[in-house]
Formats: structure tokens, sequence, C-alpha cells
């Protein structure tokens, strides 16, 4: 973010840029980083329900989150959930966005077709393919009984099957947002060069290494970090109306568990944790995939 | 300059239309809300009762409002309390009694009375509901909803398989026989599912007069250990593995998943609640059944554990709310108010007298099932901890933990000792946790 | 055929192949909306279409005061992208045409908000809400997300593309910044606001958790909640057609919007992804 305004181009108005900003500025202090800060105060203590007793607790909140196997579990799920919706769905929309850069006719069409399903909402998303995977009747475990043999089963009481459901429904529901961005930024890449690289005989794979996927770093990262996001916070919709955390806690991820424990176990505490370890997580996320990004960016050139 | 005026109007207008307008109370009346968690059919009986209470009682604007499940109206409740907004009365479920009475939020029902200076006979009230809510030997809660688990069969089934129609199984023992049979008639693939597995297990312990908790089930005392491990618990889980192994039990899932496939033949018993009642009989293309829980042989006996909600009033009321509060309380108290809320939700009512009634009416012998879970429960012992249900300030987190020891128990995971000791360990803990800080 | 015809089929094969598949779901859910309740429920499931659609969308609207809802969401989703815009258009300008202390901040706030979620703080802000008795009202659903800092990056990015010249000639004519800003360069961002209105609209239209823990009423309620509350039922089945026929109610608008505004969409973020 480099100082690009040398001189002031309005000068005498020295107070009009702090008013400009003010706005925001107070929005984001009141209503982000105070209540992340009383969330980072909260976890240290333990309260009742109706906050009538607070004792402070020191670290405990964060040790018996950690030694706790409904916490490893939680994070687990939540792992393989957002590593599902980020490498799966950035694979699939790369390619479908590679396809669409293709110059055939209709190419407006297409991107329209399959722009849309960025406007569905994580719960209509949820509720669509919770009725695909409805027991007894839905139609996706029916029509694999049918091509593979086997009996009907509801694939939502096993735990392994429901993650797996609700990873491809929430991949589903980012692949129209995934696609957009990756064809602008496949656009951006300069035909030279990958002509260039077509005349020295370098074949589709190669072109494909050595020049889009470093000259994409920026939106692959972008979109990482969009889709870490997503995966992380905003799939709590999906997940209340799929299976509540269940079968048995095996969708139970990190955000779910947060709300349960804040708001049906009423404890403030435990919850408050999970919020900041959340944050850390992301926070330490956010800082590799941006080193990351620098240093593929400067391969690049 | 025009711009920021703009600006400066247009955030007006918006905080302007964002304050949540006062509705204006007509002059003379006392307002009392009321947040529920009543939703469909049984939200519409609350809203005629409601009605004809405001009816009959033109100085009293009494407003409720379903304010979503029993989880998101108790959270709700306690933000509001702590903002100094909390309803005048609040419908908060079974398992969030313990929270409700440490709360320093409310007034105890049975002081209401002597505040308003009225006396009120509290025994006119169903013994097993009021022992269940009872503190210190008093109300501290109003009953006002209350169901308790009994067992459904398809009797179309049983005839099928040859076994008595009539004849539910009484014993777990009789159960597994009667199951055995059931899938050698090839009529269905699973013979039993429950609703509610956490509960099912905490029914076990009530109807054998088994605590479930320290300190006589949590009513002496805070609760600071779990007793659910015992041989007794394992005995429990132990013959549901089993069952579930030989294809007699398959599990349902929480709630009321299992109801489907109950519904649509696909199970042949059910051990499900009693405000099921309605919808199951609706729902069944088949005779419906219904019987007491299963009881293990060689056990005492205790009683069939209660259900559902009960009615708060937050302190602080002024007199005047306090008398509406207390005109609506003994509203609910009619017969014919009691019996209403019967007939359109299937929760018991909670006067003796509507009891009667519905008797000499002759509501019972129109659909016998009604009289199942009446039974059972008027039938059992009312005299100790152990048979009126244990009470718990961790009691959801510990039906979770309920919930994953029985899944993992009879899906084999773990053995059913290990299931309930690991149950115990984590509810222990809580348990501790609360005791200290609520102390 | 030329390989150049084979690539070209090749390519239009997958791509029709990748629309169905992609559709499907939503193919699927449409067709389950026009069934009646029994037969959602047939096995082997039915992909033939009813003729009850409009009879399950009449009674989705109902059951769940749809109008209410989409008149409470239409206000948050408009109300709050209108919001942020102005915000993000001020600050944006502020960073970019000023030279003045505490500028350096930007990247550090950018990279604050973008870690602190909503969920990350949601239990302080819900007690925050409830203490300034903003529970179950507009304020509550809104001002939460006023707090972000996309929209003045979006802002600031194409705000550095206008040439100098522009400010410099306006300063000539005797413009000061605010007219300048007003007449000139807000006009000139037409295409990024578009862009940001369509990206906030569908988020707030798509919060769920949020308006789920800070509204008590059904007349305060947003469409994603009365999704839930059309499968929240106690005892018996899920009434599928129902279910579907709200659900492919409650995605037109979004969808309209995006549709309405996708030219712009699509500019706005090729404008993002050129660096």
């Amino acid at each position: 973010m480099a100082n690009v305004v040398e001189e002031e181009r309005f000068p005498g108005h020295p107070l009009l840029p702090y008013l400009l900003i003010l706005p925001s500025v107070a929005v984001i202090v009141l209503f982000l980083v105070v209540p992340f800060l009383q969330s980072v105060q909260e976890s240290f203590y333990a309260s009742t329900a109706f906050g009538t007793n607070t004792v402070f607790v020191g670290l405990r909140n964060y040790a018996r989150l950690f030694e706790s196997a409904d916490f490893r579990n939680s994070a687990l799920a939540t792992l393989m959930f957002a590593g599902f919706v980020m490498v799966i769905g950035l694979s699939f929309s790369l390619a479908v966005a590679h396809l669409l850069n293709q110059k055939i006719r209709g190419q407006g069409l297409y991107q329209i077709a399959l722009i849309w399903t960025y406007a569905l909402s994580p719960a209509v998303a949820g509720v669509i393919w919770a009725l695909m995977f409805a027991p007894a009747t839905g139609i996706v475990p029916f029509v694999v009984a049918k091509l593979f043999g086997g009996g009907l089963i509801n694939w939502m009481m096993n735990g392994s099957l429901a993650l797996f459901v609700v990873s491809a429904a929430a991949t589903w529901n980012m692949l129209g947002y995934n696609i957009v961005f990756f064809l602008a930024g496949l656009q951006n890449i300069p035909e030279e060069f990958i002509d260039a690289a077509r005349v020295d005989g370098a074949g589709p794979w190669r072109i494909f290494w050595d020049i889009t996927f470093p000259m994409l770093s920026p939106t692959t990262t972008f979109l990482l970090f969009v889709n870490m996001i997503y995966a992380f916070f905003q799939v709590f919709g999906l997940i209340d109306i799929m299976t509540h955390g269940g079968p048995g806690d095996a969708t139970n991820v990190l955000i779910y568990k947060l709300y349960r424990d804040a708001f049906l176990y009423l404890d403030t505490g435990a919850a408050s944790a999970e919020s900041c370890i959340v944050f850390v997580v992301i926070s330490v996320a956010a800082v590799i995939q941006l080193n990351f990004a620098t240093r593929k960016a400067i391969y690049a050139r | 300059m025009k711009f920021k005026n703009w600006l400066l109007a247009g955030l007006a207008l918006a905080l302007g239309v964002c304050m949540v307008p006062q509705a204006a109370v007509a002059a003379g009346k006392v307002e009392i809300t009321w947040w529920h968690a009543m939703s469909g059919s049984n939200g519409k009986v609350v809203d005629a009762i409601v009605k004809d209470f405001n009816a009959a009682h033109p100085d009293i604007e009494l407003k409720a409002l379903y304010t979503g499940s029993y989880e998101e109206t108790l959270t709700k409740y306690i933000a509001a309390y702590r903002s100094h907004t909390a309803p005048t009365i609040v419908q908060s479920y079974e398992v969030g009694t313990q929270t409700m009475l440490s709360s320093g939020a409310v007034t105890p029902v049975y002081q209401i009375p002597g505040m308003v200076g009225e006396t009120w006979d509290w025994a006119q009230y169903v013994i097993p509901i009021t022992h269940y809510y009872e503190s210190g030997g008093n109300l501290w809660s109003l009953p006002f909803n209350s169901s308790s688990e009994i067992l459904y069969y398809n009797k179309d089934l049983f005839a099928k398989a040859g076994l008595d129609p009539n004849r539910p199984p009484q014993t777990w023992e009789e159960l597994e026989a009667d199951g055995k049979k059931l899938l050698a008639s090839g009529a269905v693939k699973h013979v039993l599912s429950f609703g509610w597995p956490d509960w099912t297990f905490e029914q076990m312990f009530a109807v054998h007069n088994q605590l479930f908790a320290n300190h006589d089930n949590g009513r002496s005392g805070l609760a600071t250990k779990v007793l659910f491990n015992s041989d007794f618990g394992v005995k429990v889980i132990d013959t549901w593995a089993r069952l579930a192994k030989q294809n007699i039990f398959i599990y349902g899932g929480p709630e009321y998943s299992a109801n489907a496939a109950f519904q649509s033949g696909q199970i042949a018993i059910l051990i499900q609640s009693t405000s099921s009642l309605a919808g199951i009989e609706k729902g069944s293309p088949f005779k419906v059944g219904t019987g007491f829980l299963p009881r293990f042989e060689g056990y005492p006996r205790g009683n069939s554990v209660i259900g559902g909600a009960s009615l708060w009033v937050t302190k602080g009321q002024s007199k005047a709310q306090l008398r509406a509060v207390w005109e609506f309380f003994k509203y609910l108290a009619q017969p014919k108010v009691a019996v209403e809320w019967h007939k359109g939700t299937g929760y018991f009512p909670s006067v003796n007298s509507a009891v009667q009634d519905l008797l000499g009416e002759g509501w019972f012998s129109k659909d016998q099932n009604y009289l199942t879970a009446f039974l059972q429960i008027l039938s059992g012992r009312r005299d100790t901890a152990a048979a009126t249900g244990v009470r718990m300030g961790p009691f959801v987190q510990v039906r979770e933990f309920e919930r994953t020891a029985i899944e993992k128990a009879v899906a084999g995971q773990l053995s059913p000792k290990a299931a309930v000791d690991e149950a115990a360990r984590k509810a222990d803990q809580l348990l501790a946790d609360f005791a200290k800080l609520n102390r | 055929m030329t390989p150049r015809l084979w690539k070209a089929g090749a390519t239009h094969a997958a791509l029709i192949t990748l629309v169905l598949l992609i559709t499907f779901p939503v193919v699927y859910a449409v067709i389950v909306s026009t069934l009646s309740f029994q037969q959602a429920y047939v096995y082997p499931p039915r992909l033939v279409p009813g003729t009850e659609l409009w009879h399950n969308i009449v009674e989705a609207w109902d059951r769940v005061h749809m109008g209410r809802l989409f008149f409470v969401t239409s206000v948050i989703s408009v109300g709050t992208a209108v919001v942020k815009i102005i915000l993000s258009l001020m600050a944006a300008f502020a960073y970019t045409h000023f030279r003045f202390r505490g500028r350096a901040l930007l990247f550090p706030m950018t990279m604050v908000t973008q870690m602190l979620p909503l969920p990350v703080r949601i239990l302080p802000t819900y007690e925050m809400m409830a203490s300034f008795h903003w529970i179950n009202s507009y304020s509550a659903l809104m001002f939460p997300f006023f707090a972000s800092t996309t929209g003045i990056l979006l802002f600031r990015q194409f705000f550095l593309t206008v040439p100098r010249d522009m400010s410099d000639a306006a300063r000539m004519d005797g413009a000061g910044p605010l007219r300048y800003f007003l007449d000139i360069l807000v006009p000139l961002s037409r295409t990024n606001i578009a862009a940001l209105f369509v990206i906030e609209f569908i988020y707030m239209w798509s919060q769920y958790l949020w308006p789920l823990i800070v509204t008590n009423t059904e007349d305060m309620r947003v469409v994603q909640i009365g999704i839930k509350m059309l499968i929240a039922t106690d005892q018996i089945s899920p009434a599928w057609n129902v279910i579907m026929a709200g659900t492919i109610i409650a995605m037109l608008p979004p969808l309209v919007v995006l549709m309405v505004f996708r030219k712009s969409f699509a500019e706005g973020i090729a404008m993002q992804t050129a660096k």
C-alpha cells in the first residue's frame, strides 16, 4: 500500500479527511474492536448463565478446550471441511473458469449460467442439498444406489458421509463466486506470454504451471482467503439446516460448536475462548497466505 | 456541505427507523408480557387461551410472544434480563429448571399469592408434576406443559407376527422376544427406535427408582457427580447395544426423527414423548397401541419422568403486574382451560379437577391411548427423588454426553461401560464447575 | 473436422455438462416445489414436475408470513448496502486524496476487520445490542455490519486509477474537495458502486446466524430464518414441496439483483483483479 499522493491535492482542508473517515472508524471501533476485546477478556473468566457470578480462571477455558475430545473433534471436522471447500472448490472452479476462458460462441451465456449460484445463501444451499439427500427419498442416494448397487442408506446418519455431503454443498455454494474471480484473473493474463510459450513448444500443462498459475496467484490467494472465511464462518446456516452439527458431532464445525456453547449451553467462557482460538487460526492462515502470495508474485515477475 | 447535511439526515432517519416503536398501552390496562416457545398448532392454542383471558379481564393486557425454541427463548431471556427488558413471564424448559433456580432473576411462584393478598391451594395440581418443579417443597415455577414418555406400537404388525395386538411388551425381556418374532415374520427390518434417547435413558433410571445424580438427584443440593455410570446404567446401555446388534433396535436420532420410521411402518415399536400421540395417530395408517415404558425384571418400581416446561415470573414486578400475573395463573388452573390445553396439545392438564372432568366426560374411553400416559404417571411412586427425575445445572450439555455415549455404544465404537464412564467424567467436571460457580 | 472444431466441440460439451451438473440441484428443487406432499415422498423419487406450484407458494408464503420477511430483509439489505457504500466512498476518498496522520492505519484496519468476522465477537456484540435495547430492531440487524473495509479497498483501488489531472482541473475551476467528490468522483465510480451493492445486498440477504439470535418476534425475522421455520416441524416429516416453494421465492431477490447488475459486477471484479 505505497504512498501515492505526493502533494496535497486540495490544500486548506486539514479537518476534512478526519471527518470523512470518522463514521467508518467509529463503527469499526465500536462494533468490531470493542466486542473483540471483550471476547478476549471474557475468555479468561467463567460465569454463570445469568452473569450473577464471574470468576477469573486464567487459561483454564483454553486448557479445557484443548483437552476436550469434543473440541479436537470439532477442530478436525472444521479443517477437513475447510480444506475440502478450499482445495476441491478452487481446483474445480479454476478448471471451469479455464474452460470458460476459451474463445467460443456463447461465452456470455455460459458465464451467466455458472455465476448465478453466487446469489444463493448458505441456508438455501443447505436446504436444497438436504432435500437431495433426504432419508429414504433423497434423489442422490437413490441414483448412487442404482448405479453402484447396494442398499439405500441414509447418508446423513453416517458421520463421515454427512461431513462429505455438507462439504460438497458448501463447495457448490461458492462455485459461482470462485469462477467469476478466476475468470477475471485468467482474462488478465496477457496473451503474449501464452503465445510465446506455445511458440517455444510448451505443452498446455507446462503453460499452466509456469505461466498461468503463478500469474493467478493474487487471485488464488484472495480466493483461498475468502473461501476460508466462508468455510469457517458463513456456513453456519448450511450446517444448522442440514445437520445441526450431527450426526454425533460429525459436522460440529467450530462455528457451530461456538454457537452451541454460547447460546445453548450458556457457557460464555468457553465460547469466548473458542472465538479467540478461531481468530488466531484465521490470522495465522492469513499471514501465511500473504507471505506465500508475495513470494509467488515476485517469482512470477 | 449539502452532502454532509444529506448524510446526517440520512443517518438520523435510519436511526429513527431503527428504534422499535413502543406500542402505546391503552390507558388503564396493566400490561404483562409472556415469552414462550410454543410453535405451530400448540402456539395457536396458546393464542386462543390468551385471547380468552384478555377478554375475560378487560383491565389486563397479556401479550404472548413466540420467541423461538426453548433454548432460544432462554438465551434471549437472559440477555433481556441483564438489560432490564425481561418479560413478565417466561416459559423455560424442564432442563433449564436449575439454571432458573440459580438465576436470582425470578420471584418464586409460591410466594405470589401472599404478595397479592390471596391464598391458594397448591394441592389442586397433579402431584408428580409439582414434585418435578418443586424446590424445598415449594413451587418456584408454574407447571404449564407437561409430557412424559410411553411406548407406541403398531397393532397391525404385531398381529402379522403372531403376537397379541392388545398386549405390548412390558419388560425389556419381553420386548426382545417380541422383537425376534417380528423380525422373523419379515414384516420389518428393525423393531424398535426411540425419540429423545437421552431422556429415555433418564426415564429408565426413574422408572426403576435409581438415582441419576448425587445429592438426591440434585434436589437436596446442587448435584456434583452423576451416578448414571452405575451397574444399572451399564445394564441399560448394554441392553440397547445388544438389541442393536440383533437388529431389533435401531438408533433413531435425537428428538422426533424416529417418528417417520414408525408412521411409515418401518419399525413396529417406538418409545416417544406423549406429546407425539395426536400426530402419530393422525399420521399412521394402522392401529396404534400404547403401553408403559418397558421395565427390567427384578428392579424396584419408580415412576416415569415429567418433561416439558413451566412458567417463571421475573422479579421486580409492580404490585399491579403481579396481580395480573396471578389472575392469569388462576385462569390457567380453571378446569375448562386446562382441559382445552390438553385437548389442543396433548400435554397433561396440571390440575386434578381437569383430570376428573376428562374422566367424567369419557374422554379416555374414546381413545384408550390418552389414558396410558396418565396411568403411568399416576400409578408410579411420587415420594422419592429417584422417581421424580434428576435436576442438574448444565443439564443440556450432560444430555449431549448421554446421547454420544448411547450412539457410540450402539454403534459398537465403545463398550457400554466405557461409553457411560466417558460421559460421566465429562458430566462430573461440568457439575463441579456449576456447583462452585453457583454456591 | 479440424482440430480446432474438435476442441470447440469438446469445450462446449464439457461446459454444457458442467452447467447441467451445477444447476441440477436447483432444477430439482423447482421440480419438487411443483409436487404435492405425498408426491414428494414417493420412492423412487419423482422427476416429473407436478401441478401444485401455486398452491405450495401460497402455503409457504402464508405459513411464515413471507411478505413481512421480505420487507424486513429488503430494508436491511438495501439499507446496509447503501450505508456501507456511503461510508466506504468517503473513507476511500480521504485515504487517496489527502495526507493526514493515521493514513497508514488503513492496511492494519483492513486486516483486522477481515480477521474478525461477526462470529468471533458474537457474544459481546449481542450483549451490546441488549444493553442498547436494540434487540429485535433494525439497528441490531444492521449496525454490526457497517464495520467492514471491503468497500474502502474497492473504491481506493479505483480512485487510484483516476488521473491526477481531474482533481487538478476541478481545483483550478475553484471547486472544493467535496464538490469534486460529489460531482465527479462518485459518478465516475458508478460501476464499482453497483458491484459493491450486489456484493453487500447478497451478503446481507444471506445472513442467518445473526438475525437468528438477535430477533425475537415474527415481525422482525428475515427470509433465511423463514426457511428454517418452514423446515422446523415438530413431529411430522418435512413438507419438502412447500419448503422448496419457499426456498425458490427466497432465492429470487438476490438473483434478480445479481442479474440486473451483472455487467457492473463482472467489471468491478475485473478491475479488482487487474493489479
